[in-house]
This record gives C-alpha cells, sequence and structure tokens, in this order.
C-alpha cells in the first residue's frame, strides 16, 4: 500500500562559529525538513538571533522590491539568468545603493511631473470659466475699499443684489456652467456673500497671471503641453532603465531572498552561548547519506539519528510536543504524483495513513471515462490533456490535463470496446436503436462494419447508453459496492498500522460486515421487487438471511463505540452505493443530448437519411453548411459539459464516497530547506530529493 | 383497465420522482452556490473545493432517477 516515505528525526550539533557552513550544508543537502525550536523546551538553550548578514540583505531586498513594483517587473518575467557570484559580487559593491539613486531620482521626476500637470489641469479648468467673464485677470485684486469674488453660480442673483451697491458680471451658459464675478464694497461683504450663497454659489481661486483670461488660459496649454512632452521622456527614460536593470534587479531579488532565507535560521533552532542544536525530520532512506555528507562538510559538527518513526500512533503520541508529526512525504511514482493535487485539495494526508492518491489514479480517470464512453470526445480529450502536460507547469491545469489524458484514454476503450459509439453515433446498426437514431454504418453505407465489430462489442452493436439501462446500472452499483470495499478494506488497514489489528478489527471489521450484509439484504429484495415475475422470495431468502445476520454481528460489535450510529448508518451505506448510479446516469444524458442534436443537425442536411445514409444524387445547398456547423457546434457542447460533468462527478466520488470511509488528513507537508533558482545559478549542484 | 391505470400511475410516479428530486437539488444547489461564490471572491484558491461542495446535491436527482428507472422496470415487467 502506497504509504508516505518513512521519516527519521536527526539532531545536528555543532559549534556557533561554524553555524554559517553548516547552514549552507543543509541547503545543499536539500532533505532536511526542519523542527522549529519552541522557547521552554529545554532551559539551557534558547531562540537564536539572525546571522548579522541578514539585516542587510533585508533592508536591500527591501529597496529591490520596491524598485521591482515601480518599475513593473513581475516575479514570473523571463530574465536573462546570472552567476550567483557575479549577483553576489555587484551587491556587495553597492549596486543596489547605486541602482536605487538612480532609479528614485527619476521617480521623483516623474512624481513632480504628475503634480505639476495636475496644478495646471486644475488652473486651466479655472480660467476656462474666467474667459467668460470680460475683466482682465489682474483687475480681480490690489483694492483696498473694494472686495471682489468670483464662481460658478446656479440661480442669478441680480434681483436681489439690486438692494447693494455693486458691480456684476456674468455669464450665464445652458452649455458650460453660469459664472458671476462681483464687485461690492467691504462693508458689504457680509451680506453679498450670504446672497451668492443662497443662489448655490462656488468660489473659484483666480490664478496669479495677467492679461486676459482667455491669453492666460492659451499659456496654461504651452504649459501644460510642456510637461506632457516632459512626462513622456521621463516615461522613456523609465524604460531605458527598467531594460538596464531589469536583470539584475531580478536576480538580486532571488539572491537576497536566499541570503535572508539563510541568515534567519538560528531564529527556528535551540542556541546555548557557543553551540547551536537543529533538531529535523529527514526520510528514512536519505539519513546515513545525510550525516555522513554534513559531517564531512562542516568542521566541529556532529549528527545523531534520534529515531525513525513508525506508524504506531502510540509513537507519536509519546513524543515530545515539537516532535508528535512527522511530515508527509508523498512516497508515488511519476504518473500518481499529478494525482497527488486532489487528495491536496481535501488534506494532506497524515504520516500514519494511505495516501489516497493511487487509488484516485486508478479510478478517476476510470470514471471519467466510463461516463463519457466515447470515440469522438475521447480523441479531442486525449490530445488536450497530452499537449497540457507538455506544455503547462501551473499545478491546476497540470491535475486537470492529467484527468483528461488517462480518462480519455479510458474513454477511448469504454467507446470503441464496449459502447461502440463515436460522437452518440453507434457504428453498428441493431434492431434496439430508436426510430430516430443515426448509426455510422448507415450514414456512410459501410457495409462491412457489422463483421469487424462482431465478436468485440456487445450484442454485435454494443451496450447502448439509452437502451441498456438496466445492465449499465446493475453494472455501476456493482463498480460502487468494488469501490467502497476497498475504502473499508483502506481503512481496516489504516487503524491497523496505528493501533494494531485487534483494535481495528474492532473498529473497523464491524462496517465490512455490515457492508457486505447490506449489499446481499439489498440484492435479494431489489430480485424479489423488480423481477417479481421471475424470482420468489424463497429463491433470495439464502441472501437475505445471511445478510441479515452480517448486519447483525455489525451492531452489536459497533453498538458498544458507535452507539445508535451503528444502526443509522446503514441507510447512509445504501445512499453511498446508489450515489454510484451516476456512472450511468450521465452517460445516459450525454448519449440523449447527443441523439436529439444529431437528429437536429444531421436532419438539416439534405441526402442523409436515416436508414439510408447519404443518398449521392441530392443537390448540395447551403443548409447543408448551416447543418454541418450545428453539428459541430452542439457536439463541442456536450465535449465541454463533459469535462464539468464527468469529471466533477468522478472526483466527487472520490472524496464523498471512498475517502470519507477511511482518510483522515490534517498531517504536515514535507518541504525541505532548498533553495530554487530560477533566476541565478550557482556552481553547486543541488541534489533533488 | 385497473392495471391500465396503474400503469400510468407508475409512469406519473417516475416522473415525479425525476422531476421532484430535480427541484429539492435545485434548492440545495442555490444555498451551496450563493456560498461558493462568496467564499471564492474571498479565497481565489477555494474554488476546487466550491466546485465539489457545488455537486453535491446533484445526487438527490440521481436518486430520483434511478427511482424513476426502477419504477419503469417494474411497469415493463407488468405489461
Amino acid at each position: 500500500m502506497s504509504l508516505p516515505e518513512s521519516m527519521s528525526r536527526i539532531v545536528i550539533v555543532g559549534a556557533k562559529s561554524h553555524i554559517d557552513e553548516a547552514i549552507e550544508a543543509i541547503f545543499d543537502e536539500g532533505a532536511i525538513h526542519l523542527i522549529d525550536h519552541t522557547v521552554g523546551a529545554d532551559e539551557d538553550l534558547s531562540l537564536g538571533t539572525p546571522r548579522p548578514y541578514s539585516s542587510k540583505a533585508s533592508e536591500r531586498l527591501l529597496k529591490v522590491r520596491a524598485m521591482e513594483k515601480g518599475l513593473g517587473i513581475a516575479k514570473n518575467d523571463k530574465t536573462q539568468v546570472l552567476s550567483e557570484e557575479e549577483v553576489k559580487s555587484q551587491i556587495s559593491s553597492d549596486s543596489v545603493e547605486l541602482v536605487e539613486a538612480e532609479i528614485t531620482a527619476v521617480f521623483d521626476k516623474r512624481n513632480d511631473l504628475n503634480q505639476r500637470i495636475t496644478e495646471l489641469n486644475a488652473t486651466k479648468r479655472n480660467l476656462e470659466l474666467l474667459s467668460d467673464i470680460p475683466i482682465d485677470i489682474e483687475l480681480y485684486s490690489g483694492y483696498r475699499s473694494i472686495f471682489s469674488t468670483v464662481g460658478t453660480i446656479v440661480e442669478d442673483p441680480t434681483a436681489a443684489l439690486s438692494g447693494v451697491d455693486c458691480e456684476i458680471f456674468s455669464s450665464f451658459d445652458k452649455k458650460k456652467s453660469n459664472v458671476i464675478a462681483v464687485f461690492a464694497k467691504v462693508a458689504d461683504k457680509d451680506k453679498v456673500q450670504s446672497v451668492l450663497s443662497e443662489h448655490g454659489f462656488s468660489e473659484i481661486s483666480v490664478p496669479n497671471e495677467a492679461g486676459s483670461a482667455a491669453s492666460a488660459l492659451t499659456r496654461t496649454d504651452r504649459e501644460i503641453e510642456a510637461a506632457q512632452t516632459e512626462q513622456e521622456n521621463v516615461s522613456k527614460e523609465l524604460e531605458s532603465l527598467l531594460e538596464k536593470h531589469r536583470n539584475f534587479l531580478s536576480a538580486s531579488d532571488e539572491q537576497l531572498s536566499i541570503e535572508v532565507q539563510k541568515g534567519e535560521i538560528p531564529v527556528r533552532i535551540a542556541n546555548s552561548e557557543y553551540t547551536f542544536v537543529i533538531d529535523a525530520w529527514v526520510p528514512t532512506a536519505k539519513v546515513d547519506a545525510v550525516k555522513a555528507d554534513v559531517e564531512s562538510k562542516v568542521e566541529g559538527v556532529y549528527v545523531e539519528v534520534q529515531e525513525t518513526r513508525g506508524r504506531k500512533m502510540k509513537e507519536s503520541e509519546e513524543a515530545e510536543q515539537r516532535f508528535k508529526d512527522a511530515p508527509t512525504k508523498f512516497n508515488n511514482g511519476v504518473v500518481v504524483k499529478e494525482f497527488e493535487y486532489p487528495t491536496k485539495l481535501v488534506s494532506v494526508p497524515k504520516y500514519q495513513e494511505i495516501d489516497p492518491s493511487i487509488l484516485i489514479a486508478i479510478f478517476l480517470p476510470l470514471f471519467f471515462g466510463l461516463m463519457v464512453g466515447d470515440v469522438g470526445y475521447a480523441i479531442p480529450f486525449i490530445i488536450l490533456g497530452a499537449y497540457g502536460l507538455k506544455v503547462t507547469h501551473h499545478k491546476d491545469w497540470r491535475a486537470i490535463a492529467t484527468v483528461l489524458f488517462f480518462g480519455g484514454i479510458w474513454a477511448f476503450i469504454f467507446g470503441f470496446f464496449f459502447f461502440g459509439e463515436c460522437l452518440g453515433m453507434h457504428f453498428v446498426s441493431s434492431h434496439h436503436m430508436l426510430g430516430v437514431e443515426y448509426s455510422w454504418q448507415a450514414l456512410l453505407g459501410l457495409e462491412n462494419l457489422p463483421a469487424i465489430f462482431d465478436g468485440i462489442l456487445y450484442g454485435g452493436s454494443g451496450v447502448g447508453k439509452l437502451f441498456h439501462v438496466g445492465l449499465l446500472l446493475k453494472l455501476s452499483v456493482y463498480i460502487g459496492i468494488v469501490h467502497l470495499m476497498i475504502g473499508y478494506f483502506c481503512a481496516l488497514y489504516n487503524k491497523h498500522i496505528q493501533y494494531g489489528f485487534v483494535h481495528a478489527f474492532k473498529e473497523k471489521g464491524g462496517w465490512i460486515f455490515g457492508f457486505i450484509g447490506l449489499v446481499l439484504v439489498c440484492y435479494g429484495l431489489a430480485m424479489v421487487l423488480i423481477y417479481s415475475s421471475t424470482y420468489s422470495f424463497g429463491d433470495v431468502l439464502p441472501f437475505i438471511a445471511i445478510g441479515a445476520v452480517l448486519i447483525v454481528i455489525e451492531i452489536v460489535m459497533n453498538i458498544k463505540h458507535e452507539g445508535i450510529q451503528a444502526v443509522l448508518e446503514l441507510p447512509g451505506i445504501v445512499g453511498n452505493i446508489l450515489s454510484y448510479t451516476r456512472l450511468a446516469a450521465i452517460g445516459m444524458s450525454k448519449a440523449g443530448m447527443a441523439l436529439a442534436f444529431n437528429y437536429i443537425a444531421l436532419g438539416m442536411v439534405a441526402g442523409v437519411e436515416i436508414s439510408n445514409g447519404v443518398v449521392s444524387n441530392a443537390a448540395f445547398n447551403i443548409m447543408d453548411i448551416i447543418g454541418l456547423l450545428l453539428f459541430s457546434f452542439l457536439h463541442l457542447m456536450i465535449w465541454t459539459l463533459a469535462i464539468l460533468s464527468a469529471g466533477l462527478h468522478g472526483l466527487r466520488l472520490q472524496f464523498v464516497e471512498l475517502m470519507a470511509k477511511f482518510f483522515e488528513g490534517g498531517g504536515v507537508e514535507y518541504t525541505p530547506l532548498k533553495i530554487k533558482r530560477m533566476k541565478t545559478t550557482s556552481n553547486k549542484t543541488i541534489k533533488e530529493v | 383497465m385497473a392495471e391500465g391505470i396503474g400503469i400510468g400511475l407508475i409512469a406519473i410516479g417516475a416522473g415525479l420522482a425525476v422531476g421532484l428530486t430535480g427541484l429539492g437539488a435545485g434548492m440545495a444547489e442555490k444555498d451551496v452556490g450563493a456560498a461558493a461564490v462568496g467564499a471564492i471572491t474571498e479565497d481565489q484558491s477555494l474554488f476546487g473545493k466550491a466546485m465539489i461542495f457545488m455537486v453535491l446535491p446533484e445526487t438527490i436527482v440521481i436518486f430520483g432517477l434511478v427511482i424513476a428507472i426502477l419504477g419503469i422496470f417494474v411497469m415493463a415487467n407488468t405489461i
């Protein structure tokens, strides 16, 4: 069975004077999963402080990230790969600071310009309003006994101001805002202002200009234009800076991140005055190599293997809190590895339980294929899946592509050898086909098809998704029984490795009896109820009797620790089994759609008859093209729906029906310390775990 | 005559089984869907889980369909 890889706990002890080399060696190993030290775990040990180089590196990293953000360099942008030494030497010769000074100067210039353009635009708006009033700008100010105010207004206040000694200039224009300028004695200021505000007045500030508003407006326009030209130049300058420093910034981001990561290791481990102690998990298979490697590379460091963690729960329960959970390292081959994604979607398996990825890898594509079951849809699935697996590295897309590829292969197998179908049409005509159903044999006039498929396909023409419904329902229920049985046995196995067989049998054995009993009882009852003319109650009595006995055993075994659940759970199991009938139901729904679409689309093509196929003497017309286009479009629709319905329902059967039987999850994923370089290269060879 | 009515009732029952369970599943999915969209807005990475929860209630329709098909089998055996 596929259990996570066995783990051993090691402790690395060394003199603090060699800590940098030790950190380097640990990262080079790429197999060491650090256990964080907890304060108070040991009286004489405490958490350490970051390495001296770390704070400078973080400071520089902050600068680099700010520059990257400002210049718009994204993490996944393609850049030239630089060597580690080159980047390091550039960083240590203060290149980060120099680049920062250069870029900040341009950033400042850009900000100043942006601000200036905003200000000029505001002035421009005011001048546009003022240009409606025939007064030079300098005349608005510079009086001792008169005050002036100018702004936009909603209603005309002339009548209200008639009692006040003042001069009013206004421009009322329906399309633009109404502008008004009022000159009055300083003594009347309050009165004028209150009248104006009643009429919806909003003052505008008079720009510091001279001459007519129109000429000032032209000047401002010229200034804006000049500022914009300058802004363009600055943008170009920034672009050239981006080109110039892109590689260095990306590479130094990576290099500095690595340095910070390494520099902060002491904060996660135990330190005394002169020594450091690192607790870590290492895959058991690697433990000797790691010990030999680290000890030989670093002077004054000693590695000791503390334990190899077994699968018994007792072992982890007895361990100290921080050593309780061994990390889960998936132990799968190339193909099954692609199916770890759906497992992780639920949870990371515990160290002490079966990793369900392998079961998903077997059953998910199988179920998908059974639900699609059509050669015509299978081939595009295989092509798309293979292309996806070749091109994409994004884990979500890879997971989908994997299901499409392997599911497509199963769909082809089922479509060809079981259903004998392509694009919703059977290869071979048969008596059970509905009156509106096309077949490739009739459509293309291939009279030798029955001879080819005879002996391959069920009944000579394959299983009809809409005709052999009973057969498909039974088949899917049987598949469900097998699938669930595997789930129950996995549960038994999990408990067996965790607590021993006796405990496992007491806890999970009852359910296996109950499950088998229930299957037998339901089989007996279904026979009597559905085929009442063929079977009598006496025929199925043995099934029901044995089943009932098994159910009673289940209840007796489980009632103690499960309580009333031992009985209440039973209908749920029937529900679980019936849930697998979706395998047949989804195939049916797709076949139904395909049947209707073929009837509509091919019916439009002249010269195609259901029983006679293509009639050669029919004239070709525009309806043929429409019919064929419709045919392609409608089948594309079914095909897309197939991804959703078959994929999701296939996955659901794994998650809800199968994994709920045994999977607990909640494990800690194995994340060894290692350096992943994308933008820089190191001349050290890094081992892959 | 009475047999004919019986067969008709089975057919109606089969129709009701699919139709009503469809309604039920729809009502359940309405709530799940609304919550799923809310959750995905908060956190894009929940899309996978939300999608799975979305299809959970569809089991109800499948039960309905099974019952309908069984009913039709019984009907076919009676004729």
